[in-house]
């Protein structure tokens, strides 16, 4: 796994280029190419009764994103890297992924775009069904902080949270991969509160084996890599206790796999990368598993 | 009848400077991004190539050096045809140099966007006069 080329889709309202420049980190772990997409919608640009496509409309808003992006494209070449652009009229997320595919990126990067609670109920937002498509590991970025602070610094202390699905091993591989963006790896398991109803003091105990061991044994790969690292067992609910966690230990963002099933299984996002892509304050890497392919 | 290459991902651009072309007896061939140009820069030897900067798959500063660091395509003049200002496009050229890469030498003419017709072909003629 490398991350040479990155998709930094913008709808200009919640990421621009200084989100840009904080992922700038990623060129000490090989990041060489980045790729702007900026997806104008169709119903800002349909047809309309009375006045038919709005052709003048859609060339003035691909001629205000072009601006845009060659401005930031200038500062992406003049550090010696690649940049490209696409600005297409369409849906957001299956514009990405076909972009994405198309690239060959490494790691999409999107705002958290939140909407109103009658489209969550019914549909989730426009970030989550990209990570219910993408093969590809989806950095959903906070940069800007409910504090009124700024995130410019994602990369130094991830919180990878770990349950011992093949997309959290992925996770793994992925901060691996990016070790020399690192400062320090902070690595946590829960313990879900659920699981333990109804079992015996043995059994308890047993699971707080297993998952130290496995903790251990991600300790050990992120130090055989030269990564400083610590692991911490949580238990409780999950989301709550992995925010409480990246509280505790100052993390940067959070790190998890998505649920990585196949078939029809692959449209459903667990509850906990959903709720971190969307809920929580801190940017949130999404990595799918190995089985999972675009579903575009 | 001289071909030239077009390499821009922007369709009007490219009805715009086929358009010019044409009206000046050359055989516009019409490519939309890095990959495809270098691609059709092989496949036919254009005797020149208008090249955009900011293109998807491969950027117009990659293709370029590809293009001045292939002993079978370093002849072959090209005008860049961009949004993107020159200073840019010469210092990123230097920064790949500074990593290590080969240095290439300037592009034979740099216009930068929107371009008059009567420039382009003032500069098209020249070039392949």
């Amino acid at each position: 796994m490398k991350i040479n080329k990155l998709l930094f889709i913008t709808d200009f309202e919640e990421l621009w280029f200084d989100a840009i420049k904080s992922l700038m980190d990623l060129k000490k772990a090989g990041l060489n190419h980045v790729v702007f997409l900026h997806v104008i919608k169709r119903e800002d640009v349909a047809m309309r009764r009375g006045t038919g496509y709005l052709k003048e409309t859609e060339v003035r808003l691909k001629e205000m994103a072009n601006v845009r992006f060659i401005n930031w494209a200038e500062s992406i070449f003049e550090q010696g890297m690649e940049c490209g652009a696409y600005i297409v009229v369409g849906d957001p997320v299956p514009k990405a992924v076909s972009a994405a595919k198309e690239e060959k990126i490494d790691l999409i990067v999107t705002g958290r775009h939140k909407k109103g609670k009658l489209e969550e109920l019914y549909g989730g937002s426009e970030t989550i069904e990209l990570l219910r498509r993408s093969a590809t590991p989806v950095m959903v970025h906070k940069f800007m902080l409910g504090s009124g602070k700024v995130n410019d610094k994602p990369f130094e202390r991830p919180l990878l949270a770990l349950d011992w699905s093949p997309s959290s091993q992925k996770a793994l591989e992925f901060l691996v991969a990016i070790k020399d963006a690192l400062k320090k790896v902070e690595i946590i398991h829960v313990i879900s509160e659920n699981k333990m109803k109804g079992l015996s003091k043995i059994e308890l105990q047993k699971i707080q084996k297993y998952s130290k061991k496995g903790l251990d044994e991600a300790c050990g790969t992120f130090e055989k890599e030269g990564i400083e690292v610590a692991a911490h067992l949580y238990i409780g609910e999950i989301t709550s206790q992995i925010e409480k966690a990246a509280r505790e230990r100052e993390a940067s963002m959070i790190v998890a796999g998505t649920t990585g099933k196949s078939g029809w299984k692959e449209r459903i996002l667990g509850s906990v990368p959903r709720y971190l892509a969307e809920k929580s304050e801190l940017p949130t890497i999404l990595v799918p598993g190995e089985s999972r392919t675009d579903a575009d | 009848m001289k071909n030239v290459l077009v390499v821009d991902d922007d369709a009007d651009v490219r009805i715009f400077v086929s358009t010019v072309l044409e009206e000046n007896n050359c055989s516009p061939i019409i490519t939309k991004n890095g990959d495809e140009g270098l691609s059709k820069v092989r496949e036919k030897k254009p005797d020149l190539i208008i090249l955009d900067v900011l293109m998807p798959k491969r950027s117009g500063i990659k293709m370029y050096r590809e293009l001045k660091t292939d002993d079978s395509l370093k002849k072959i003049p090209v005008v860049i045809l961009s949004g993107i200002a020159k200073r840019t496009f010469l210092r990123s050229q230097e920064a790949l140099t500074e990593f290590g890469e080969k240095g290439v030498p300037e592009p034979d003419f740099y216009l930068e966007k929107p371009v008059e017709p009567e420039e382009l072909a003032e500069v098209v003629k020249r070039i392949l006069s």
